[in-house]
């Protein structure tokens, strides 16, 4: 009798067991497929018409798919996003690429040209107590291994890199003073380093922030001052094109340059000081810049101007032979910013495309009145 | 074993303590000791706060708001004039207590701040000609033309309606002032704009009439910082006090009147 017991109970566990792993496998979460579909193409009557995105932080793939279907939808061929590298360096000489890849290739899919910046400096690289744009000259070469690896990775996948990111300010500088010559001897480094990866993939100095911060500054410098001091140390022959930020603020883009201010065709002084160092033949690409129209912003417009300075901002580009694009900030934030920096955007986060949205998209089909 | 009866002992207490519900406002009672509260705001919101040119002096609805609440309190009120990015910095760190100047709810800061009830909705308001008899209420825009600010929320919202009102066309304009005076000039039926340009227009202009309440939310609150539960409950009081007794829609009569001279 206790045998026969027995062996009944064991059947019975044996069936629960089976049933556990059963149930186990149905429920167990799995990572949704998100195909990136059939290759796409943008449909636009301005191709150099583009944005920059904030998929660094996106988690789920749908949402990176959906968020580079609009961009293509909206009529913009060019995106800008932003690659950073203690992201997918953990440990020296260990990478991960597996959010970058699906970031490229979904953005590839959907017929997007794809500018990465680089920069973030992993805890591996610097000091304890600094801050992620701190890289003293002695780890310079750290970053050209980064910047090697990303190259080698993406090869024929991303042809623009952007190195580094407003270094004319002490905050993208590890709390620093801004450091002119400082900064070339990177952006020597990671040229020398991308080219060697892949000869083809075009290096765009860092874009530098629009300021009239006078020398001695210790918040930034002076951009043009910053871009001639760059060229004076030598930066001419290690990068091919100019990343720049053109901001309006209140002004129009047809608000003429002035070295004593701050708007959108401040981007023409910028191109001054490389032709006069001798750079004409190379080419420019707002990479950030735009309008924000925060009710009660002291730097933003209203919605409507908002719109038609951005429109205008995108002729502009067509305009300036010497700007192969406009990437105006931002397209989509992965979460609210939660005050005027929302303002900046063409789409909510939860995908809902604002009044601008559409109107560009109508400018990007022809059929704007 | 004497440690752990002591770590026993003082999580007790600790647990009792917290569940005391005695409440403790180191703010609020400083308020009460020196008789002082310290109003943050931007003083560029007309009507609700604004420079008063011949005077020098910050003026305007939220100023009498505050007073008023200070009265209440029985504390006298410092007002801090800080541009409108700032208010909430300025607040977490002390430059003053409460910010009261035409501050809409943020549902995305409940963890960093607390807000009050709410004293006024600027949000979008249906407005039509006084003489209007045929509109009565958003489901009656069928056919009709509706003036929006071009890419406002007005905007947003018009073309949801447009979703579901058949024959209702948008019609832009650049600016709140242009919408309101296409509808009081017959280019439009109706119009969908801010409740704060819809009630100054009318005090100035006349001849147009807001439908029912606001279409969406935009309420101004004021805000005090997380550890500030019995001032906030005090300025909660006090505004309920207010609403009861009229002072609220008193000020807002008084102001957009003011406006419209």
């Amino acid at each position: 009798m206790n045998t026969v017991l027995q062996s009944l109970s064991r059947q019975r566990a044996v069936k629960l067991a089976l049933a556990m792993a059963l149930l186990l496998v149905l429920v167990r979460p799995t990572r949704p497929v998100v195909p990136l579909g059939p290759q796409q193409e943008v449909v636009t009557i301005n191709p150099r018409m583009g944005v920059h995105t904030r998929l660094t932080d996106e988690v789920e793939e749908w949402k990176i798919k959906q968020t580079l279907s609009m961009v293509r939808q909206m009529g913009a061929p060019w995106i800008v996003e932003y690659f950073p590298w203690a992201y997918y360096e953990g440990k020296k000489g260990h990478f991960d690429w597996s959010h970058p890849d699906m970031v490229v290739d979904h953005a590839r899919a959907q017929g997007l040209t794809v500018i990465a910046r680089l920069g973030f400096v992993p805890e591996w690289v610097r000091p304890e107590d600094t801050i992620t744009s701190y890289l003293d000259g002695d780890h310079y070469d750290d970053f050209g291994d980064f910047v090697h690896a990303f190259v080698t990775h993406f090869k024929d996948r991303v042809r623009h890199i952007i190195i580094w990111n407003e270094p004319n300010l002490s905050m993208e500088w590890g709390y620093r003073p801004v450091d002119p010559e400082g900064y070339t001897d990177l952006l020597r480094v990671a040229y020398i380093r991308a080219k060697e990866a892949d000869p083809q993939v075009q290096v765009l100095a860092g874009a530098l922030a629009p300021t009239l911060a006078p020398e001695g500054d210790p918040e930034g410098l002076n951009d043009l001052a910053y871009l001639q001091r760059m060229y004076e140390a030598g930066a001419k022959d290690y990068f091919d094109i100019l990343a720049i930020h053109a901001y309006g603020w209140t002004s129009p883009p047809d608000d003429p340059p002035a070295a004593d201010k701050i708007n959108f065709a401040r981007a023409e002084l910028l191109r001054q000081v490389m032709v006069a160092n001798g750079d004409n033949n190379k080419t420019c690409l707002i990479t950030e810049g735009g309008w924000n129209d925060h009710p009660r912003w002291t730097k933003a417009v209203r919605p409507y101007q908002r719109i038609e300075y951005s429109i205008r901002a995108y002729e502009k580009a067509l305009e300036w032979d010497w700007c192969e694009a406009v990437c105006l900030w931002a397209f989509r934030y992965s979460w609210p910013a939660k005050g005027y920096r929302d303002y900046f955007t063409f789409v909510t986060v939860d995908f809902l495309p604002k009044p601008i949205y559409f109107e560009v998209q109508t400018y990007a089909r022809g059929e704007r009145r | 074993m004497a440690i752990l009866a002591l770590v026993a002992i003082g999580l007790a207490t600790w647990f009792v303590l917290a569940r005391s519900g005695r409440e403790e406002d180191e703010t609020w009672a400083r308020i009460q000791r020196k008789g002082l509260m310290r109003v943050g705001m931007d003083a560029s919101w007309p009507p609700f706060e604004y420079i008063d040119e011949p005077t020098g002096q910050i003026v305007g609805f939220d100023v009498d708001l505050a007073r008023a609440i200070g009265q209440r309190l029985g504390v006298e009120v410092e007002l801090v004039n800080v541009g409108f990015d700032s208010l909430y910095d300025a607040l977490y760190v002390g430059k003053f207590d409460a910010i009261v100047s035409a501050l809409p709810y943020d549902p995305l800061l409940y963890r960093d701040v607390a807000y009050s009830i709410s004293y006024f909705n600027a949000g979008q308001v249906l407005a039509v000609r006084a003489a209007e008899t045929e509109i009565s209420e958003a489901d009656d825009l069928s056919g009709k033309r509706l003036g929006v600010e071009l890419a406002s929320e007005g905007d947003v919202l018009g073309r949801r309606l447009q979703k579901k009102i058949e024959g209702l066309s948008l019609q832009p304009y650049v600016a709140p002032q242009d919408v309101l005076w296409a509808l009081k000039e017959g280019e439009v039926e109706a119009v969908l704009v801010d409740a704060v340009s819809a009630y100054q227009f009318i005090a100035a202009e006349g001849d147009v009439q807001v439908i029912g309440h606001p279409l969406t939310d935009e309420l101004y609150v004021i805000a005090v910082q997380l550890d500030s539960p019995l001032l906030l409950k005090a300025i909660n009081e006090a505004l309920v006090e207010m609403r009861e007794d009229r002072t609220l829609e008193r000020l807002q009569e008084k102001w957009f009147r003011v406006m419209s001279n």
